[in-house]
């Protein structure tokens, strides 16, 4: 029996799902913070990242498929019993919430500095919350084809990258290896967080229509989004001196700033206010997934009365906090922190474990 | 009807944002210049000029002088003043006084244009020889109004190759790189307001140096910055008769190449290639016989404008060409021992230009 079959998603809906998780708004400082520590070889470490990130993609999707009807809510209870596997679902759901959190605090921060300085935080949120709740009160498979529809929606913005292409200098990327290896592996641990996101999929194997194709979706979404990341980085080092670049927190956006036409200046605000469509296909599979396991632990089936809740609890944070920048800068390293275990060590860890318990199992059914 | 009053909701959540936070153009003043000077007692002197959005007034411009002691300091003064609320996010030329420009670290003054996400980068830089406020007082009938002349004479003189057009973005690169030295417009105003070259700046973006509209062009050449046009009118040595022999050509194609080796000191070997076509010839030659003999004469005399132009800088320990992007690029190991004085560097360095000229046509007269 298909428990989720009504909500099956296709392997397009899989794979813009989990890419529109990993990029977020990480993206607009990652050419920086990929200069202060690798210089201009900082390009290389994004790929050993996605290397890295595939490599614990294949292990969380191996895991899956051998529970195929089963999220990552029961494949914990049967390998840890209902205490222990309920206790572990609830890091992921706090994850999940607060991961939610620094994505929209990071995302109204942005949206206040450029756009609407005077506007309250909470009701920025308040704008946010309403087309995520109802996106997010439905079921996968609308998840699914919002994320599809927003990357066809956004597809055209890496083409205005190319504009200040043309006053790069490719020098800058001369000699490769500056400074040898060292450096760059020094970068590795930014880039490898910069992919975080692809745990979804924990979630999303049982939805998915083609199995036997979830390797292969997992793999392309990295792979969609360390191209987006080495393109956006590698324009960036071309444009920017490597001595420049560290002094802008956000590269990207100036880079954007310099685009201007005869009829419209600032390109980089209009980019900005599409770019909230990319950074919300990050910010709604963590909303809901936090609801929808908070749905599954208590035992209910419809999850968007979670959805309000947290939400709402987002909206009531951001009222009394009123985050700041170096806030929000702290609690995306906590995110990250949280980001190693949950997404890097635990697929690997479950897949030994699994292949241990079915062993084990096997033995005692003998 | 649940759906309908979510709707309504957010309609209504939408349209609140609009009335708290707007601003007509009528009460915004837009500071399409900023001047920079100082007065006689080193003060920091502030100019600004607007347009005025009124049918009553007659003159549609506003310009307004203040001792401030910063930009930002300065906008408060405007406001005391002009007749609406001053805003930078339009400026389109940052005038700045060579009393200034001799000054250690004026280029702090500028930040605010870095800093605050509203403001513009594209803004043109200029030097103006002699007193900021000649230029932004000046009220010339057959003009347009100042903003809109001055940014339109760059922009025109830039394509040609007069002057060198140097964005705050492109500024804040130049400033920052370590292999080259910031090169900006430079304007002067006697009975009317002239572009005289290009001012040339030092590591620690001190006035240094000006130099012609030719040899701006030759800058540019050196820089690999090879589009526009390049008109040349050049008296070329030839044996007879002693008058000056001047020609002019214009060049449909010009391509450079550096090449950079250490020994003991930096030696760099520029190749330019030019493709000229005769739009002007004040001697009789007859070019179909002795073309060769011309392409001689015109590599002899451009080969030593070049040699000069290198030796003015290196005299005064300044690389406006970014040789030194050169020389971190294929000698890394030993510009990084003197990646911190590479202007001294750069004053020991040998370069070699040599030119070749191809004489692509001689015009449609013999």
């Amino acid at each position: 029996m298909k428990k989720y079959a009504y909500n099956e998603i296709t392997l397009m809906q899989y794979i813009f799902l989990i890419n529109g998780t990993q990029v977020g708004t990480g993206v607009l400082s990652l050419p920086r913070i990929l200069a202060e520590k690798a210089g201009s070889d900082g390009w290389i470490a994004i790929i050993i990242g996605w290397l890295s990130s595939v490599a614990a993609s294949i292990f969380l999707v191996k895991t899956g498929a051998k529970y195929p009807e089963d999220t990552l809510y029961e494949i914990l209870i049967r390998f840890f019993g209902k205490i222990l596997g309920k206790a572990l679902i609830s890091v992921y759901i706090v994850y999940f919430a607060f991961y939610a959190w620094t994505i929209l605090v990071n995302a109204c921060l942005y949206i206040k500095a450029w756009f609407l300085p005077k506007t309250p935080d909470y009701i920025i949120l308040l704008l946010f919350s309403i087309p995520t709740f109802f996106v997010a009160r439905n079921g996968l498979r609308v998840l699914g084809r919002y994320s599809e529809l927003s990357f066809y929606m956004v597809i055209w913005i890496p083409l205005f990258f190319l504009i200040p292409l043309k006053d790069g200098n490719w020098l800058h990327f001369l000699p490769l290896l500056k400074e040898g290896w060292r450096p760059v592996l020094s970068a590795v641990p930014t880039t490898v967080f910069s992919f975080l996101g692809f745990e979804v999929a924990f979630f999303l194997y049982p939805f998915l229509q083609k199995k036997q194709h979830a390797v292969l979706g997992i793999t392309i979404a990295n792979t969609l989004t360390m191209l987006f990341y080495l393109f956006v980085t590698v324009v960036c080092f071309a444009y920017f001196s490597p001595d420049g670049i560290i002094e802008f927190n956000q590269p990207v956006l100036n880079l954007l700033k310099l685009i201007e036409f005869r009829f419209l200046e600032r390109f980089d605000m209009v980019l900005l206010a599409v770019y909230l469509i990319v950074v919300s296909t990050a910010w709604i599979p963590c909303v809901f997934f936090a609801a929808f396991c908070s749905s599954q632990l208590l035992g209910k089936q419809d999850h968007s009365n979670y959805v309000i809740i947290l939400l709402l609890i987002i909206i009531g944070v951001v009222f009394w906090l009123d985050p700041t920048w170096i806030d929000s800068e702290g609690w995306q390293k906590k995110v990250v922190k949280g980001g190693l275990l949950l997404a890097f060590v635990a697929p690997p860890f479950l897949w030994v474990y699994s292949w241990i318990y079915e062993k084990f199992r096997r033995r005692v059914s003998h | 009807m649940k759906r309908k009053t979510l709707l309504c909701l957010s309609l209504v959540a939408m349209m609140m944002t609009g009335c708290a936070d707007q601003m007509f153009v009528e009460d915004v003043s837009l500071s399409l210049i900023l001047g920079l000077d100082l007065d006689q007692d080193d003060h920091l002197l502030v100019y600004m000029s607007s347009p005025v959005f009124n049918k009553e007034a007659k003159v549609k411009e506003e310009k307004v002088e203040v001792k401030a002691v910063s930009i930002r300091d300065s906008r408060e003064l405007f406001d005391q003043t002009v007749m609406a609320l001053t805003s930078g996010s339009k400026t389109q030329l940052l005038l700045v006084g060579k009393k200034l420009l001799k000054r250690k670290n004026w280029i702090d003054y500028i930040d605010p244009f870095y800093r605050d996400p509203k403001n513009t980068v594209t803004t043109r830089v200029v030097a103006v020889d002699g007193p900021v406020s000649d230029v932004i007082f000046f009220r010339p009938k057959d003009k347009p109004r100042l903003p809109l002349y001055l940014a339109n004479l760059v922009d025109t003189a830039y394509r040609r190759n007069v002057t060198i057009k140097t964005t705050l973005q492109e500024f804040h690169e130049q400033t920052t790189e370590k292999g080259i030295t910031a090169s900006i417009t430079e304007m002067k105003k006697d009975h009317k307001i002239m572009l005289t070259g290009t001012a040339l700046l030092d590591e620690q973006s001190k006035y240094k140096l000006s130099i012609t509209p030719n040899e701006n062009k030759l800058l540019r050449i050196l820089q690999h910055k090879t589009k526009g046009d390049f008109p040349f009118t050049i008296s070329v040595p030839m044996e007879s008769n002693g008058h000056d022999h001047w020609i002019s050509f214009s060049t449909p194609s010009i391509k450079t190449k550096t090449r950079v080796r250490y020994d003991n000191h930096f030696i760099f070997n520029t190749d330019v290639k030019m493709r000229v076509i005769i739009t002007e010839r004040l001697f009789p030659f007859n070019v179909r016989r002795d073309a060769a003999k011309l392409q001689k004469s015109i590599e002899k005399k451009m080969q030593a404008d070049f040699e000069r132009l290198i030796k003015k800088t290196q005299t005064t320990g300044i690389d406006p060409f970014g040789f030194g992007i050169y020389a971190r690029a294929y000698t890394y190991p030993e510009w990084k021992k003197v990646q911190n004085q590479w202007g001294k560097a750069f004053s020991k360095a040998d370069v070699n230009v040599k030119v070749h000229v191809t004489i692509g046509g001689m015009g449609t007269i013999k």
